[in-house]
């Protein structure tokens, strides 16, 4: 008979190794795995797509950032540009490597895939938005041209993809991209959020974080060395300028404003009847499909009924039908304010 | 180059032959197809059941996990075949029962399509039936519940309707089958042909939009001039609906429309084809981004209008609204959750209770009685003893056992289940639920399928379909063989009553056992959730997906329909797949013990060889064996166990002799058998814990298949609870023998 002493040691050893091994992100199957993608082809082409993407963004672009970029050593880097200029996709220029026309062409189709997956994972999938990007990297190095194109086919042919970043179409022409940095916005004004820059990451989930939207509206209230305030959905919050530099603006004109916090059915009252404004932008995909389908649109009637045991969900009494809504989908549907009640005309 | 296609007559299903083959349909053996469409909840199944009476099948719609209903009727010596599509809100495909209910109206084109309509909700089922106007003229509304429209004080002037809508509106009450004759009548002339329709159409819709949408079916009708719902196939082309696309570029949208004096039609070049798509592409760019909205805001708008001028509110109503009192009471917050555990109590009560008595009647018929004749006939015949052993000991009886026990409660359960659906108040366990199960990732639908797990691990995994994520549904699949189905409540009760309930003293002997299998059961509900956590934070991560429930009205449940329907649709599936899977499961039994190597069987070999491990994890190997051979069922567990310790320990005077398996009446009996056998305290605990957590059974290994049609998800789904319960049993054995030493 085995002691049961030893027997309980050696499964909380194999335990600790197992977790050693499979620990997401740290452990040495993670490590592996990030390491293969380290491979020379996956390398090139990330390349490529830095040299295109920061030309686009009129940013520097040198040994040293793509070494930071793909988080390697200056000496790696160094080896992969003389690769490309090998094979005839980048040639040094004056101010840095340039790509040419065949080079611009490789880079181009990364992107593409790269935004189109994007834009599916955004609109077609649950996954959350800061996890877009990282998985988007994976997957741009992994379809082939023809998936590409089927897959834009799949998406309807969007021009831009869920951070605002117009998507080449396959012949590689690019929709015009418009707007302005937020650091280069006067104060004083009211914007319309049409870009969030995915990379670098933290920065890109603090913006989500202090409540930036795609198409959402701000108000530029003053712009100093310290950092931009702005104000959206009733807050206000300081953006310091290396995050401002991350978000795009377009300037709307003067007789635009921003749009009042507004009400939500988690708001609404038991009993209480109200009338929908719309459905917030931030709700995409079959999510938003499905409450259409339900009849939540402008101007039908709302009434939350009676409330589960746990206390969410919440049924809402919806066309004459009862409907359970989570409090996460209450939250992005848009209610009336009380004086409105009269007011048909709605901003925004 | 145009390729000339050759049409047929117009209402005659027989020029549409391929779609209809596609769509698993064989248009030779009937007149007319009608098809039956509607919202969720409003009594499709009953008005399906109206029409097709017994002559009705089910199946799946071919390449999907949605079950389909099909049936036949004879109307004035014609015959007309009925399609039940599932129940949609709208069609706009964003989900798989929307694409095949749309697909079959397109494609399928049935010669009249009846959409089931609850008067009580008009508004909202209008925006399905103002949907499928747009796609075809040969509609009929069935109105139904009528009876509850009353009972709110809603009236609706179905000639008004009628009007409005441009096709023919029959009102009643399916479940009394009253309009239903009015209703095949209507069908009969509209599919017929006798009686045209001018269906309404949906237009006007915002100024640039509807310009838009113009000129982009202008485009569609030029080049496809035949098709009838240009307008709603230049909507789908601007909402970038990819199956319209396809049908577009592969020019297949040609072969849906009927020229009017029945010539022959040219087809559109692929140039063409291209064309239009490459022009509504640009167009779409041009359209608001809320165009979606805008199209939804404007069929709603249509419906409301429809319906106030239709509907006679503030008629005399009853005063008392049952719906809502039932509902304050069922999810409040002090009363819900003990209302929840009672009902689910009584369910399991009636259920263990109801079924004694069958099961010993049947266990008397086929084992006791059958089971000697067969042998008697076998030296009859003159069969030798080791295939009469082989047929009638190990098939036969493996299979009597598993009927015996399988059959009495899954009778009872599933009917007394689906009465509680029928009802209405399931949903509102989802609703009541959800938040926990949304903690661990889930979905609130899973409380249900659990609960059917509680019947049978099969059937709980099929009734996953309810749930549209397919993350979710995979969760509620693999983590469903921790609900302790019936065939498993023998052998804890047994072992229960044998071992614990020993420890207690004689009055309370009972109540203990009975709170021992309860306890087994929570602790399975608690690794569920544990299980459920740990899927979605590894190899099922993602965020939760469109969650909807509807609560429908509580409605008085058709019994009779019922018993049928759960009868045949569930019980009997599941008993012919555990059939077939018990027939080799007997055979092994009685080869493993019959079959020896050297001067031993090799069960007997299994036994010493598995000994070992079986000591490692509080079990042995006689009980390893049993559970082997008994993948298929777990109802055979008991009896293997016992044939097989008779075997190794041979006792002699019991049991029947090799490969027999057997159940000793005397509760006392058999637990000196086993104790015999070696068995103590621990062993007991441990098997009830591996019990509840091994593999699924075959028929549910099965089933997970069928259903995910992944054989990654299935070798999960099975060795998942393995590995669980081979380390809780590793844990417990080794914590108890510490803690003695």
């Amino acid at each position: 008979m085995v002691d049961p002493g030893f027997a309980l040691l050696t499964f909380c050893g194999l335990c600790v190794l197992l977790l050693v091994l499979l620990w997401s992100k740290v452990g040495l199957l993670a490590r592996w795995q990030r390491s293969s993608r380290l491979r020379e082809r996956v390398l090139l082409e990330d390349t490529l797509k830095h040299v295109f993407v920061s030309r686009q963004d009129g940013v520097v672009c040198s040994v040293d950032s793509i070494a930071g970029r793909l988080e390697i050593s200056a000496a790696r880097a160094a080896r992969l540009l003389s690769r490309l200029v090998q094979i005839e996709l980048i040639r040094m220029g004056s101010d840095g490597p340039v790509l040419t026309q065949n080079g611009n062409q490789s880079a181009v189709r990364i992107v593409r895939t790269h935004r189109l997956w994007e834009k599916y994972l955004a609109d077609r999938t649950g996954v959350p938005a800061s996890e877009w990007h990282e998985k988007a990297e994976k997957m741009e190095h992994a379809l082939s041209s023809e998936e590409t194109d089927a897959l834009e086919m799949r998406l309807g042919y969007p021009s831009w993809d869920p951070h605002g970043d117009p998507i080449p179409d396959s012949a590689g022409e690019i929709p015009p991209s418009t707007g302005i940095g937020l650091d280069q916005v006067e104060s004083d004004c009211v914007a319309e959020v049409v870009h969030l820059e995915d990379e670098p990451r933290e920065i890109y989930d603090g913006l989500l974080k202090d409540g930036f939207t795609l198409g959402g509206r701000i108000e530029v209230i003053s712009c100093g060395e310290r950092g931009i305030r702005v104000s959206a959905s009733g807050r206000e919050w300081t953006v310091d300028p290396v995050s401002a530099q991350n978000v795009s603006v377009r300037k709307l004109g003067k007789g635009e404003s921003v749009e009042p916090k507004w009400r939500t059915l988690l708001d609404a009252q038991l009993g209480e009847g109200t009338r929908v404004v719309g459905i917030s932008q931030a709700c995409q995909g079959m999510q938003r499909r499905r409450l259409l389908d339900l009849g939540i649109v402008r101007g039908a009637e709302i009434i939350p009924e009676f409330v589960s045991a746990s206390g969410d969900p919440v049924a809402y009494k919806i066309r004459g039908a009862i409907i359970a809504l989570r409090s996460q989908q209450a939250s992005l549907i848009r209610i009336e304010r009380p004086t409105e009640s009269q007011n048909s005309e709605v901003i925004g | 180059m145009t390729a000339v296609v050759a049409s047929g007559c117009a209402g005659c299903s027989q020029h549409r032959v391929d779609s209809l083959v596609r769509l698993g349909l064989n248009p030779n053996k009937w007149d007319f197809l009608i098809a039956l469409a509607g919202n969720p909840n409003v009594g499709k199944s009953t008005v399906f059941n109206s029409l097709t009476g017994l002559r009705q099948h089910t199946g799946n719609w071919p390449g999907k996990t949605i079950a389909r209903a099909e049936g036949a009727f004879a109307y004035e010596s014609k015959r007309m075949k009925v399609v039940d599509l599932p129940g949609t809100y709208s069609l706009q495909a964003g989900s798989a029962d929307e694409e095949v209910a749309r697909d079959f109206i397109l494609f399928g084109r049935p010669d009249v399509t009846v959409v089931v309509v609850d008067a009580t909700r008009l508004e909202r089922n209008l925006n399905l039936v103002l949907q499928i106007l747009d796609i075809s003229d040969r509609v009929v509304v069935y109105l139904n519940l009528m009876d509850e429209a009353k009972r709110h004080g809603i009236g609706i002037d179905v000639a008004a309707l009628e009007r409005q809508l441009g096709v023919p509106v029959v009102s009643g009450v399916a479940r009394e089958n009253i309009g239903v004759d009015e209703l095949v009548s209507a069908a009969f002339h509209v599919a017929s042909g006798a009686e045209p329709t001018r269906p309404f159409r949906v237009e006007h819709f915002e100024d640039h939009i509807e310009e838009t949408v113009l000129s982009v079916a202008q485009h569609v009708s030029s080049v496809f001039p035949h098709v009838p719902t240009s307008r709603w196939v230049a909507l789908r082309l601007l909402n970038a609906d990819d199956a319209v696309i396809e049908v577009v570029r592969s020019g297949e949208l040609g072969r849906l429309g009927d020229t009017p004096d029945g010539s022959e039609r040219l087809m559109p070049t692929l140039a063409e084809r291209e064309h239009l798509l490459s022009t509504a592409r640009r167009k779409r760019w041009e359209l608001p981004t809320d165009f979606h909205d805008k199209i939804a805001e404007r069929i709603y708008a249509v419906a409301q209008q429809v319906s106030e001028a239709t509907q006679l509110k503030g008629l005399r109503r009853a005063g008392f609204d049952l719906d809502r009192v039932l509902d304050g009471l069922l999810t409040s917050r002090w009363l819900g959750f003990p209302l929840m555990l009672a009902i689910l109590a009584a369910v399991f009560w009636i259920t263990i209770e109801g079924a004694n008595v069958p099961s010993a009647l049947l266990a008397n018929l086929l084992i006791d009685t059958v089971h000697p004749r067969l042998i008697e006939i076998g030296e009859l015949v003159g069969l030798p003893w080791w295939l009469s052993g082989f047929l009638f000991d190990g098939i036969y009886l493996a299979t009597a056992w598993v009927v015996a026990v399988m059959l009495p409660p899954m009778a009872i359960f599933f009917p007394v289940f689906t009465l509680l659906e029928d009802f209405g108040y399931l949903p509102r366990v989802a609703f009541n639920l959800d938040a926990m199960f949304r903690s661990v990732g889930a979905h609130g639908k899973q409380a249900l399928t659990m609960c059917m797990g509680f019947g049978c691990n099969a059937a709980g995994v099929v009734a996953t379909r309810v749930i549209d994520s397919p993350r979710e549904r995979l969760i509620a699949i693999i983590t469903n063989n921790f609900s302790l189905c019936n065939g498993r409540w023998p052998t804890q009760i047994l072992i229960a009553t044998i071992f614990i309930g020993a420890l207690a003293p004689e009055q309370l002997a009972g109540v203990v056992s009975a709170a021992a299998v309860v306890a087994v059961a929570v602790f399975g509900i608690i690794v569920m959730f544990a299980a459920s956590w740990m899927l979605s934070q590894t190899v099922l991560r993602g965020e939760a997906t469109s969650f909807s429930l509807e609560l429908p009205p509580y409605r008085p449940p058709r019994i009779l329909q019922t018993l049928y329907t759960s009868v045949i649709d569930r019980t009997l599936v599941v008993l012919w797949r555990a059939v077939v899977f018990a027939v080799p499961a007997g055979a092994v039994i009685w080869l493993v013990s019959n079959i020896h190597i050297g001067d031993s069987s090799l069960a007997e070999h299994a036994v010493v060889s598995l000994q070992p491990l079986g000591f490692l994890i509080g079990l042995n190997g006689v009980i390893l064996l049993a559970y082997i051979v008994a993948i298929p069922a777990n109802e055979i567990v008991i009896p293997t166990v016992l044939m097989l310790t008779v075997l190794t320990v041979e006792m002699a005077g019991a049991g029947s002799g090799d490969g027999v398996m057997f159940e000793l009446s005397n509760v006392g009996e058999t637990g000196e058998l086993l104790r015999a056998g070696g068995w103590t305290l621990l062993t007991a605990v441990n098997l009830m814990l591996f019990s509840l957590l091994h593999n699924p059974c075959s028929t549910t290994i099965y089933t997970i298949y069928r259903e995910t049609r992944s054989k990654a998800w299935t070798l999960l789904a099975t060795f998942l609870p393995l590995a669980i319960g081979v380390i809780v049993c590793f844990l417990v054995t080794q914590l108890w023998r510490l803690v003695s030493l």
